[in-house]
């Protein structure tokens, strides 16, 4: 530790924590000592029904999750929470990549086009939600009339089958652009030189991307893929806003919204299993984070 | 007269490079129209007599009416809304902005015992599992249950990455200066605010960017802590008048378009700030 040099030699140590203090109060307050405590009352019965008591249940929230009746129901969140995650970091970074490396080339409004696709980061999800639900209303929408027109009658975001693909599709749309915005600054920080360098040497399109583009953009892509495990993971609000809860499109994060406050199908509030969704859905972000984390870190230290 | 076998293939690569060309074009207006046509749809239905738009949803407007907007304004209390939002966003990003600087910048120059512990803290933090269940009891027991400032620290207590940003930001600065404005007398809080809050701006405006965008977004939190009406920001109150008229399309588009269209204006003016800080956030993390 250093000493602080301002203040009187009394003063000039305690001051500092004087700064830190309301930040780190409100902090650990709100959002590290609640995420800690979920791990405590994911044993217990809390129900979120006010001036009702709660008390310790042992394992029987994990049991019920792994072990009951509705347990192949919720081994089909955790399905849906993977491949939710999946295509968000797999999916949206390819075409993220995609657009970007388009839109690095020489052409005229890229500037224009990449606000474009960024734009829905800023219109927020409601606003998003409700475009969507309007151009894909199953009653007369553009979407529905191309699709009658070849002989299929579907009802989109309310198909239990399609609901949720389309959901994924949308919530691709949306955060499309923010990946893109980190590879274009990734890319814009490969130094030209080398990119014509390999030109020089013969080497094609592919061969340039492939040998000294990817690696170079080894930082944007760690970003990215992290960004999108985590993400994945807390991303639940435009899931609801486009289906409500239905449960054939309930993630593991949107579980623990609604089992909190009896939003699902079943309407009592339970916020004992809530937190025992809570701790699955984090001991899953650690079991791919992690190793993803350590990959991803060895790749980058190798150039 | 023939050309030689060089023109010929020179010619032939211009050709195919503007192919390739085109193809580039094509491909990014493809992209512009699957982001841009459902706000032209949403413009287009907005303009609409609901009339009208259960003859025939699809087809463009004919007679263009403000009629959905003026009743919409009517009906909702979107000015209202507005304000709450933009209140919201400021408070909560501001103060969690200013936090955020606080803490980072002892951190970063090791002032305060135990700083790689704090500093560790923060980066853990993004990985916490949710605690909506456990934060709704503590804020119960608070009493700060559906009351505005209730609502302002919570979302002021979602720093996330920032005072991670801010450290990173302040450990590049040289610290000759503490010393040297010490030496002169400058008080602890004098120095930062006066010096460091200026030097670092580009990490704060990142910061205060990235919170912002998290803030003026959200809709669960505004759902669980806000039952007000009048309290409600833009986002919960649009959804409670999509749940109250969600069978007027031609309404519900005026009042979407109300709420999209100062956001894509503020975009448009600010869009260097907004995506500048976003990605600097994303990339340094």
């Amino acid at each position: 530790m250093n000493q602080s040099p301002f203040g009187t030699r009394r003063t000039r140590e305690l001051v500092p924590y004087l700064g830190v203090a309301p930040g780190l109060l409100i902090f650990l307050l709100f959002t590290f000592l609640p995420a800690c405590a979920v791990l405590v009352f994911s044993f217990t019965n809390l129900s979120g029904v006010p001036n009702v008591g709660w008390e310790f249940v042992g394992w029987a929230n994990y049991e019920r999750f792994l072990f009951s009746g509705e347990s192949a129901a919720n081994l089909q969140v955790i399905e849906r929470t993977l491949v939710f995650m999946a295509v968000l970091v797999v999916v949206q970074n390819a075409v993220a990549l995609a657009v970007a490396l388009l839109l690095n080339r020489g052409i005229r409004g890229a500037s224009f086009f990449r606000a474009v696709v960024f734009l829905p980061v800023i219109l927020g999800v409601t606003v998003i939600g409700l475009v969507w639900s309007l151009v894909l209303d199953p009653v007369g929408g553009p979407v529905s009339g191309v699709l009658n027109s070849v002989g299929i009658d579907s009802a989109l975001l309310g198909d239990t089958t399609w609901g949720f693909a389309i959901i994924m599709a949308i919530q691709l749309w949306s955060a499309v652009g923010y990946s893109m915005i980190i590879f274009l600054s990734g890319l814009q920080s490969i130094p030209a030189e080398l990119i014509e360098a390999a030109t020089a040497d013969g080497a094609n399109l592919w061969q340039r991307f492939r040998h000294v583009t990817w690696p170079l953009l080894a930082p944007a892509v760690n970003a990215n893929v992290l960004i999108g495990i985590i993400g994945s993971l807390k991303t639940y609000q435009l899931i609801w806003v486009l289906a409500g809860g239905r449960d054939d499109t309930v993630t593991l994060p949107l579980a623990v919204f609604l089992r909190s406050f009896g939003l699902s199908s079943d309407p009592t509030p339970d916020q004992g299993f809530a937190s025992t969704l809570s701790v699955v859905q984090f001991i899953l972000i650690a079991c791919i984070a992690l190793p993803t984390m350590a990959i991803l870190r060895r790749r980058e230290v190798q150039l | 007269m023939t050309s030689s076998p060089a023109y010929r293939t020179r010619t032939a690569v211009a050709a195919a490079q503007r192919t390739l060309k085109a193809a580039h074009y094509l491909v990014v207006a493809l992209i512009a129209l699957v982001y841009l046509f459902p706000l032209f749809y949403l413009a287009n239905t907005s303009l609409k007599e609901s009339a009208d738009y259960f003859t025939d949803p699809v087809a463009l407007v004919t007679q263009p009416t403000l009629h959905n907007f003026t009743a919409a304004w009517e009906m909702g209390r979107f000015g209202g809304y507005v304000v709450n939002s933009v209140i919201y966003t400021a408070a909560a990003a501001g103060l969690g902005t200013l936090l955020s600087l606080l803490l980072a910048y002892p951190i970063a120059r090791n002032y305060v015992r135990g700083s790689s512990v704090l500093y560790g803290l923060f980066v853990a933090a993004l990985f916490l599992p949710l605690s909506l269940p456990i934060q709704f009891q503590l804020m119960l027991a608070l009493g700060l249950y559906n009351t505005q400032i209730g609502y302002v620290l919570l979302m002021t207590s979602e720093l996330g990455i920032g005072p991670f940003l801010i450290a990173n930001y302040l450990r590049g600065v040289p610290q000759e200066l503490d010393q040297a404005a010490a030496v002169d007398g400058c008080g602890y809080f004098r120095f930062v605010f006066q010096f460091v809050l200026p030097m670092s701006r580009p990490a704060l405006v990142t910061v205060f960017v990235l919170h912002a965008i998290g803030v003026w977004n959200d809709i669960v939190f505004a759902t669980i802590y806000l039952t007000d009406p009048g309290s409600l920001p833009i986002t919960r109150g649009l959804f409670a008048f999509y749940g109250e008229y969600g069978n007027d399309w031609a309404l519900l588009s005026a009042a979407v378009m109300i709420v999209a269209l100062p956001l894509i204006v503020v975009y448009i003016v600010l869009q260097r700030y907004i995506v500048g800080g976003a990605t600097a956030g994303a990339l340094k993390s």
